[in-house]
């Protein structure tokens, strides 16, 4: 038990974990985290199934690496402790220094001889001390008077403040991690109600709008929603990438967008080559039929591919959801008989495949495309963030305290001997050495120079 | 004048500062140091200027893409070497301390480097980018400080250890480096770590999402915790605690550049 003890007391369990911590971590970015199976099987070959094993395929939510973090939280708490007692006696019931020499062997250290007796010397110290906001506690002997005179004891808590704001980060991941849901809500139109998850009230979409730049790229994403309580609106909120909507412990973020291709709703332009005279525009969505002119010819868009390419197997397919190259499959009828088919482009009018039995004499031209665009809401209740925040102010606050207001301390043993007093004083200031050598050097001097 | 001549100038006013820096070094003139400096502190102002330029013109921070953040963390770096300088009087680390910021300077007006100010997309307007990046960057140009110094510790000490005599001490070296850790790793935590997750919290909807570049920040944190525990509570100075200040320096400008090329993420958005 002791030796278990003495093990998670010990710094270097500390500095041991550190380092391991800071390698599996290493190794996670250079595994790529939370792929399908199939992939890695591509990537890793043989090794995959190792990888799957070792759980290094999810390492920062793998058993190991969540015991590793236990292990630190409980490492730093252990540490912490112990130290902890040391400093608040430091604080509230310090000793007071009574060897002259252990004095002298302090970083910064003097002793000199003063023409004024031992009251006296004390007084003008204490007021020097005083006017620097020092904390003050003395005893007296007959002929002596041992000081010690502190300020910016704070600061020796900073690194406790520290770690208590990581345990309490720590905490909150935990409780992220076991409360904490993410849900995505797709609005396939403007004016859909959804139900939110796990919540007693509803959203409705009123709106969603794409800006763009002047370049054409995406400026922002705006959805508009309504908060239903019961069916009556509560409250209504345009939210945009970074300005989350919140409610009931539920936030709502804009996380995606989109076009309803499959509904896409078209306007073609008919003309025959033979025929100069006649044109006709045809709006048809998808899966529509639509005659045109007189002969009961009829044309129909069996398909619309908003990012036409062909793939490897000469296949029509889509490369993205973006309307970068438009296109649509188009049939042509006459009564029942299907007479061509083929691919026509927005941006490329001149450039049509298309091809059926026989030549016709129509020139067909995608002269424009819409479709209704969805928003995707993720829905997140995250029961840890507020613990983050609370950790992250003790983390900061503790690093203020460790790194820019160092404690100061000053130990003295002032002697009488026939009318005139020895003052013997030194001090420490871990990390801010400089200036506590020129504050000492002032006292030093004021104390000689007065009377 | 446009914001690409006076980045220009900045730089060579830099390249003029690190002559001067190199002709102290050698001749053992503490005046050419002094001169070096001035122009060091010169090219920071005209560098200054040429970042709020480029601010109004592209009206968003100018750290959006590599050739700005570039720009800005040499000129972080100068910054965090001028509040450095004023404090200990570290002429000669002036002259390695050029070579990095002069390195950066020129990666950011290399042809390779798109130049142009693009609109932020949509994750990126916020004043957050401002909080974000600035305050990371300026924790980092302290690391970058400290790795100046760990590495003149090295050859100190290795000058030392042969009887020869140094012209800063390697312990003086030493404590600089510790001291500028000390100073950086709390705003790196306030801007890499604190103000990443809050950022995070409100763009993704989620503080922390073990992204390749979040990771990279915390094991950049970890490893300068390291060097406090080990210099605070085990006392370790010198070569060891140089060659983590020196390792942690690597792990920072990992993350804040080989994760965007070398790894994909969350935050490979930003640089485009």
């Amino acid at each position: 038990m002791k030796a278990l003890w003495r093990f998670f007391t010990s710094v270097k369990l500390v500095i041991v974990l550190l380092i391991i911590i800071i390698l599996t971590s290493i190794l996670g970015t250079l595994i790529p985290q939370q792929r399908s199976p199939q992939e890695y099987a591509v990537h890793c070959g043989s090794l995959a199934n190792l990888f799957q094993r070792l759980q290094l395929t999810r390492l920062y939510h793998s058993f190991w690496y969540i015991a590793l973090l236990f292990l630190f939280a409980l490492n730093i708490i252990i540490c912490t402790l112990t130290r902890l007692n040391p400093k608040l006696k430091k604080t509230f019931h310090p000793r007071l220094e009574s060897e002259t020499k252990s004095i002298l062997s302090l970083k910064i250290s003097e002793r000199f001889r003063k023409n004024s007796n031992l009251s006296e010397t004390k007084n003008e110290f204490e007021k020097q001390l005083h006017f620097r906001h020092y904390r003050r506690r003395e005893k007296q002997d007959e002929n002596r008077v041992y000081l010690l005179a502190q300020k910016r004891t704070l600061g020796w808590f900073g690194s406790d403040l520290v770690h208590l704001g990581l345990l309490i980060i720590l905490a909150g991941g935990i409780t992220s991690g076991l409360g904490g849901f993410k849900k995505d809500l797709v609005f396939s139109s403007e004016g859909q109600i959804l139900q939110a998850p796990q919540a007693k009230f509803k959203l409705r979409l009123d709106k969603f709008e794409t800006e763009n730049y002047p370049n054409g790229s995406v400026k922002d994403w705006i959805s508009t929603l309504t908060v239903l309580e019961e069916d009556k609106p509560r409250l209504t909120k345009a939210i945009e990438v970074n300005h989350p909507l919140s409610h009931k412990g539920l936030i709502f973020y804009q996380s995606g967008y989109g076009w309803n291709w499959e509904n896409a709703s078209l306007e073609i332009a008919v003309k025959k080559k033979d025929d100069p005279a006649f044109s006709q525009e045809l709006k048809l969505r998808v899966g529509e039929k639509k005659a045109f002119g007189d002969g009961g010819a009829k044309i129909s868009v069996s398909q619309f591919l908003p990012d036409f390419i062909l793939n490897e197997k000469n296949e029509a397919t889509t490369r993205s959801l973006q309307p970068h190259n438009p296109a649509a499959f188009i049939e042509g009828w006459q009564g029942e008989e299907k007479i061509f088919s083929g691919w026509i482009f927005a941006k490329y009018p001149d450039y049509a495949l298309l091809h059926g039995a026989k030549e016709t004499n129509l020139s067909l031209e995608l002269k424009s495309y819409e479709a209704s665009q969805y928003s995707v809401i993720q829905a997140v209740r995250d029961p840890g963030v507020n613990l983050i925040w609370v950790g992250c102010a003790l983390l900061m606050a503790g690093f203020f305290l460790a790194f820019y207001w160092p404690t100061r301390e000053i130990k003295a043993i002032l002697e009488e001997t026939q009318g005139k007093t020895e003052v013997i004083f030194g001090g420490i200031s871990a990390k801010s050495q400089e200036a506590f050598q020129a504050e000492f050097n002032e006292i030093m001097t004021s104390l000689r120079r007065s009377k | 004048m446009s914001e690409s001549t006076l980045f220009l100038i900045a730089f060579v006013l830099y390249i003029v500062s690190a002559v001067f820096y190199f002709s102290c070094l050698f001749s053992k003139k503490e005046n050419l140091a002094k001169i070096g400096y001035f122009f060091a502190f010169l090219g920071l102002i005209v560098h200054t200027l040429a970042l709020i330029m480029r601010t109004v013109e592209s009206g968003h921070a100018p750290f959006t893409n590599m050739y700005e953040s570039l720009s800005l963390f040499a000129w972080a770096s100068i910054l965090a070497y001028v509040i450095i300088e004023i404090t200990f009087k570290i002429r000669n680390a002036g002259a390695y301390f050029m070579l990095i910021v002069i390195a950066l300077m020129a990666l950011a007006s290399s042809p390779l480097m798109p130049k142009e100010a693009m609109p932020l997309v949509p994750a990126l307007q916020s004043y957050w980018l401002w909080l974000h990046v600035s305050v990371t960057l300026l924790g980092e140009a302290f690391f970058a400080v400290a790795f100046i110094t760990s590495i003149m510790y090295l050859a100190a000490d290795t000058k030392e250890k042969k009887g020869k005599k140094t012209g800063l001490s390697s312990a003086k070296l030493d404590s600089i480096s510790y001291r500028s850790i000390a100073i950086g790793f709390p705003i790196f935590t306030l801007g890499g770590l604190v103000f990443g997750m809050i950022w995070a919290s409100k763009a993704w909807g989620s503080y922390w999402s073990w992204d390749p570049k979040e990771v990279w920040s915390l094991i950049t944190w970890l490893v300068f915790a390291l060097y406090l525990h080990t210099r605070i509570v085990m006392g370790w100075k010198g070569r060891r605690a140089a060659i983590i200040a020196i390792l942690g320096f690597l792990a920072a400008l990992f993350t804040y550049f080989g994760v965007n090329y070398l790894l994909a993420g969350l935050h490979s958005y930003a640089y485009a």
